[in-house]
């Protein structure tokens, strides 16, 4: 159960790193990704603009092939009708039975046309008034057709006079209702045809009305990505510009209280005040640990410098993590003595070496003991740990190195920032703890070039717990057995 | 000279051995009797026209003008083709019994007296004879039987159909000489 609890909670934990890390990156690359919004939303509207005018051409298209294939069916169906009784008439003109015969073939050529003709608008036809017209159509040229054979017999039999009389009682009228129906088809199409330029015009006001909305929010958005991007790096060009002011006021200050005393104490022996062989001994003593104080300050400098800048180089090797402890404590126990702190170490056994460059391991470590001592408050107390990690991490196993103060601890909404160079918190300026912002920046640096990171859990008035993670050396040394040289 | 004769008297008999086959039994007409088939005149008439069967008797009657209407009520059309053409000769003989001259006089006289009720449409083509039969519903022609198509119906002649043997109506080789 116990287990199954850790394991819940550590990747509990797992999952809270990664968005952590995901929201930290997001951070870093808002511009960019700001930007590839805007790239995407540019082919979005892009694509839906060529989609919008295919469209529209397509229709347009289909209308214009719609009516070049009407107006040619309806001119064809006109032309044939007449042609079928035109030949009908010629056969009238003649008295050559031959000529005859083949004016009869041909109004029966033509006649097949428009039977045809009538068939394919009927199939064509889809609104009850077309169907109801071609169905009618098709009625009448059959009544046509009925008289228009009568007359062509009567015509090959010889009797002319019959013909004429026939033609005028029965295929004039009938012919003419074929005429009024073609009227009547052609001015259907016709309203047709006028409805569809109707709805295409239509359409194609309603896709430019759509190309102007697109084009115009589109034009937004970017100004808008634009404007948030400029703001966004003006504000870090200023927040940038106040934590570099900020921090050359406190570096001044760190180093102008050294100097004041390293001052101070040779003149005095310069003026001869001390001549005394202990007391001279004290100041000397005083000198050497001012400037010692000053040294650590200006490397502290340098070192985050080069670290930031990427070219400083680290020898990494595997360590025990007591060994690192141990100079830790050995260098910062006249410190912590001196502010009156108790040291608590705890170091669990058998614990893996970790892999890593000693001077800087020790150096992270020191920050956060220095920060434990310097923030601790009215509670001189810390507890350092050293244990064995959880195997759920990216590399394996792992060991933690704990530094754990009673003091002021870091409010909730400042726990990714104090990670930033140069941030110091409005509390620790108010309550005149000096620093220079990079003790933290430095240590992450160094732990993430080790392969590791650094956690805090903090509660203002509680206290902070600063952990640093360092991968067991044996999943990194199957990798890489020999030392090998990292660069940030 | 005798070896001569006797190999022509060979040939001649294996020739004749040949000509003889098992297709003249009677229904399943030789090459021969094909040949013959095809060399027929069909009577014609338009798809509407009741008449299926017709004697040579009345054939004669409505070829030489002496009768008017069909059976249904339509009038007869009489369609001939041009002068000289082989058909129209062996019509004029076979049915008509006359020659060009003896015909021409027929018509212009029955004309002329009454006798006869229409002269006949003279067309130059078979396929013209054909399709004025067709748009005509009471006209009748002839042309070859291997010239009819769908578009005209051929009656027969004593109850004979214009593939049997016993046809009456036959275009000789002679006739288009």
């Amino acid at each position: 159960m116990s287990e199954a609890s850790h394991n819940a909670k550590a990747s509990r934990s797992a999952f809270q790193r990664l968005l952590q890390a995901a929201s930290s990156q997001i951070a870093r690359h808002s511009s960019s990704l700001l930007l590839f919004m805007v790239f995407c939303v540019v082919i979005a509207v892009g694509m839906f603009m060529i989609g919008d005018l295919h469209t529209a051409t397509d229709q347009a298209q289909r209308m214009y092939a719609g009516s070049v294939q009407g107006l040619r069916q309806i001119g064809e169906l006109q032309y044939e009708a007449q042609e079928t009784r035109r030949s009908t008439l010629y056969a009238l003109t003649t008295n050559d039975s031959n000529l005859q015969v083949e004016y009869a073939d041909q109004s029966r050529k033509a006649d097949g046309l428009v039977t045809e003709g009538i068939a394919q608008y009927l199939a064509g036809a889809h609104i009850p008034r077309e169907m109801e017209l071609g169905q009618r159509l098709q009625r009448d040229w059959a009544a046509y057709l009925k008289v228009r054979d009568e007359v062509l017999a009567s015509i090959l039999e010889g009797s002319t006079k019959e013909a004429v009389d026939m033609d005028l009682t029965g295929g004039v009228p009938s012919f003419d209702r074929v005429r009024q129906d073609l009227e009547e088809v052609k001015r259907l199409y016709d309203e047709q045809a006028s409805e569809q330029l109707k709805a295409v015009g239509l359409s194609s006001r309603r896709s430019v009305l759509r190309l102007v909305g697109v084009l115009c929010f589109t034009l937004l958005f970017a100004i808008a990505s634009v404007w948030v991007i400029q703001r966004s790096k003006m504000l870090s060009a200023l927040k940038l510009a106040k934590m570099q002011m900020d921090f050359v006021a406190s570096v001044s200050h760190e180093l102008r209280t050294p100097l004041a005393v390293i001052c101070a104490s040779a003149q005095n022996i310069a003026d001869g005040v001390v001549d005394e062989k202990e007391k001279l001994a004290k100041y000397g003593s005083v000198i050497g640990h001012h400037s010692r104080q000053l040294t650590e300050l200006v490397n502290q400098i340098l070192l985050f410098a080069s670290t930031h800048e990427g070219r400083h180089r680290y020898a990494l090797r595997p360590l025990q993590a007591s060994a690192i402890i141990e100079s830790v404590l050995t260098n910062t126990r006249e410190l912590a003595e001196e502010a009156g702190f108790t040291v608590e170490k705890s170091i669990e056994s058998n614990l893996p070496p970790v892999m890593g460059d000693f001077s800087a391991i020790c150096q992270c470590l020191q920050n956060l003991v220095l920060n434990a001592v310097k923030y601790g408050g009215s509670h001189p107390s810390i507890a350092i740990r050293a244990f064995r990690g959880g195997e759920n991490v990216p590399y394996g196993e792992e060991v933690r190195i704990s530094v754990e103060d009673h003091g002021i601890g870091i409010d909730g909404s400042e726990l990714q920032q104090i990670f930033e160079p140069f941030y110091r918190s409005p509390v620790v300026k108010a309550a005149q703890i000096h620093g220079t912002g990079l003790g933290l920046p430095l240590a992450k640096s160094i732990a993430e070039a080790m392969g590791g990171r650094i956690s805090v859990v903090s509660k203002v008035g509680v206290g902070s717990r600063f952990t640093l993670h360092l991968p067991a050396s044996q999943v990194v040394g199957a990798e890489n057995a020999a030392e090998r040289v990292a660069q940030l | 000279m005798r070896r001569l004769l006797a190999l022509l008297t060979m040939v001649g008999a294996a020739m004749l051995l040949l000509e003889v086959s098992p297709g003249t039994a009677k229904g399943d007409p030789s090459p021969a009797a094909q040949a013959s088939a095809d060399q027929n005149l069909a009577i014609i008439v338009n798809q509407t026209n009741t008449i299926d069967d017709i004697t040579l008797k009345e054939l004669r009657t409505v070829f030489l003008g002496e009768r008017s209407h069909w059976p249904n009520g339509r009038r007869i059309t009489l369609v001939m083709m041009d002068p000289g053409v082989p058909e129209r000769k062996a019509i004029l003989r076979d049915i008509c019994r006359m020659n060009e001259t003896e015909f021409s006089r027929h018509f212009l006289q029955g004309l002329f007296t009454g006798e006869v009720f229409v002269s006949p449409k003279t067309l130059s083509s078979p396929t013209g004879v054909r399709k004025f039969v067709f748009n005509v519903p009471g006209a009748i022609g002839y042309v070859r039987a291997s010239d009819v198509d769908g578009t005209v119906k051929v009656i027969r002649i004593n109850g004979h159909g214009v593939d049997d043997p016993e046809y009456p109506l036959r275009f000789e080789a002679r006739d288009s000489k």
